[in-house]
């Protein structure tokens, strides 16, 4: 009993500082959340609510609906706009994790358990990159975009998504293939498999969930993106979330509420990767920041 | 950094399959990294001392006088000081706060995994929602911000919070250090996991206090964590510009060098003034981030 007492004020403390974290963490989103799901005569009263006295999905309908009113007045839709700016940001994303995944997780065997002429300097100059900001390079890959005409097309985002977050997956497949036993591939050797048979049949297998880490911190990397398709997505074409939605701000009338729905739908996709796969995401970004 | 890449023997040397596998394998890396990192960025460095601008015809040699002008830009100037300010705020914020979280999480034992997906959440958003979720809370007539503190009666009436320079680089320095500090977070608590259990058994016989314990043991050890975890944030707080973008657009008062960059080089179409400051601006991220990068360049020199 005693020994409880005397745990009592730092369980207590523990607690607080839980809820504090919690609070700092997902508060925000959660105003985001109601002010989303908030009529808007009440997002203009002066009282604050922490959860809405009448909810409403007009915010939503506004996004997906054909038509929407605006203070009255009848408006363009938006929805050709977000569905398209969507459909842009997966397309992009996906296409980047692709292809980050698989050339990682050969290269990065090939770093390991090859050698190959170059072989160091390549690697120390690749992961050197991670220190370099992308925007450094810019403005030349403008230019080079420009002239190899792959300025707002697929292609050209989603080649630069994928200098930009190599390095890091690189980075982590070596560390995951390191730390393998050379033992399970030389036993196949033995048996007469060629060394690529033994890595794609016995170490991709197990690389498995370092494989799904890089694939995650790509794809939130790719999501989040503003300052490239900023530059290189000009138009709906290829034009992201993320940029779309800030210009929900430069018309005269900034549609708060409109803006938060656009958000909440925009931030959906990382959540559901958090939901579901943090196991992977932390272990990844554990062994990415912490060598 | 430069590129100095030995042309192989080839007189002498015949290609194995390891090798040949190994340079198939490595090939598309080098392709992409050599195409669009390591060529553009020689081009930058070399188109920096020219004039290039799409505006006005011919790109001549003007030597370091791209760089000489922006010393004088106050423009400029202006927004190195803002660039300092907003390191100095975020990485404060994160360190501090990102410290204080992971000896949290550290000794929570039940549901860590779940209270740490939570603690990730917002590295994993888009900044630029991030950003808008802020701004909403900021705003100056229905914002959160106001009305928590008017309730609270710390202010009396409802603050423009960005009218005033010094509010709108903390504002923006939290909503950075918001989304940065998961990072922080993972990499202390990392290298607090690593710290075995024993030590702090030992000190606590000794009749060591909690502060003591932390300033003794906890602190020296995860010492190379937390220049990592330092490192990372200055570099983060450097290339700061999705936040202080969307909340205050291009304002002179909370413009931060990469907003500079992106002004020069993509408003005002002077591209080489632009890239002359991104290399300054790299100049810097590299020197700071020299110890990160020096750790994963012995780790693979000992190898």
């Amino acid at each position: 009993m005693s020994r409880r007492f005397k745990h009592l004020p730092g369980q207590v403390g523990l607690c607080l500082g839980v809820a504090l974290l919690v609070l700092w963490s997902v508060g925000p989103v959660y105003w985001s959340f109601v002010t989303s799901i908030t009529p808007p005569n009440a997002l203009v009263s002066d009282n604050l609510h922490f959860w809405p006295q009448t909810t409403t999905w007009e915010h939503y309908a506004k996004l997906f609906g054909a038509t929407s009113t605006s203070q009255g007045n009848e408006v363009a839709s938006v929805w050709p706009q977000f569905s398209r700016a969507f459909a842009n940001s997966l397309i992009t994303s996906l296409a980047a994790t692709a292809l980050v995944v698989i050339i990682a997780a050969f290269g990065a065997w090939a770093f390991v358990r090859l050698e190959f002429p170059g072989r160091n300097v390549l690697f120390v100059l690749v992961v050197a990159t991670l220190a370099i900001p992308a925007y450094t390079v810019m403005i030349p890959l403008y230019r080079l975009m420009i002239s190899m005409g792959l300025i707002d097309t697929y292609t050209g985002v989603t080649l630069i998504y994928v200098s930009a977050f190599l390095p890091l997956a690189l980075w982590l497949m070596r560390s995951v293939y390191q730390a393998m036993p050379l033992s399970l591939e030389e036993a196949a050797w033995l048996d007469g498999a060629s060394k690529l048979r033994a890595f794609v049949q016995i170490v991709l297998p197990l690389a498995g969930p370092g494989l799904v880490a890089c694939g995650i911190l790509t794809f939130l990397s790719a999501w989040g993106q503003f300052m490239v398709p900023l530059v290189f997505s000009p138009t709906l074409a290829t034009k992201p979330l993320t940029v779309l939605i800030p210009e929900f701000v430069t018309r005269n009338y900034v549609d708060y509420g409109l803006m938060n729905a656009a958000g909440i739908i925009a931030i959906l996709p990382p959540m559901l990767l958090v939901l579901f796969l943090n196991r992977y995401l932390v272990s990844g970004l554990m062994a990415g920041a912490g060598k | 950094m430069t590129l100095r890449i030995r042309p192989p023997r080839l007189g002498r040397l015949r290609l194995g399959r390891d090798a040949r596998l190994g340079l198939a394998l490595a090939l598309p890396v080098a392709l992409i990294m050599g195409g669009l990192v390591f060529l553009p960025l020689l081009s930058t460095l070399f188109d920096s001392l020219f004039r290039v601008e799409p505006m006005k015809p011919g790109s001549p040699f003007v030597g370091v006088r791209n760089y000489t002008n922006l010393l004088k830009d106050s423009t400029v100037n202006a927004a190195w000081i803002t660039t300092a300010i907003y390191v100095a705020l975020a990485v404060f914020i994160e360190t501090v706060g990102g410290l204080a979280a992971a000896l949290l999480l550290n000794r929570i034992k039940i549901g860590r995994r779940w209270l740490l997906a939570i603690v990730v959440l917002p590295w994993c958003l888009p900044p630029v929602v991030n950003a808008i979720i802020w701004m909403w809370i900021y705003n100056p007539s229905y914002g959160l911000l106001n009305g928590l503190l008017l309730s609270a009666g710390i202010i009396d009436t409802p603050q423009v919070w960005f009218n005033n320079r010094e509010t709108g680089l903390l504002l923006v320095s939290v909503v950075h250090a918001w989304r940065m500090m998961p990072l922080t977070v993972i990499i202390l608590l990392a290298a607090l996991q690593s710290i075995p259990a024993e030590l702090y058994e030992a000190a606590r016989l000794d009749g060591a206090t909690g502060w003591q314990r932390l300033r003794k043991i906890t602190l020296p050890l995860i010492a190379p964590g937390l220049a990592i975890a330092l490192s990372q944030s200055t570099v983060f707080a450097v290339n700061l510009f999705d936040e202080a973008w969307i909340l205050n657009g291009a304002s002179l008062d909370t413009r931060s060098v990469i907003i500079q960059v992106y002004v020069l080089a993509f408003q005002n179409m002077k591209f080489s003034s632009g890239m002359a400051l991104s290399v300054l601006t790299m100049v810097i991220s590299l020197a700071v981030s020299m110890i990160y990068v020096l750790r994963v360049y012995r780790e693979t020199r000992f190898e």
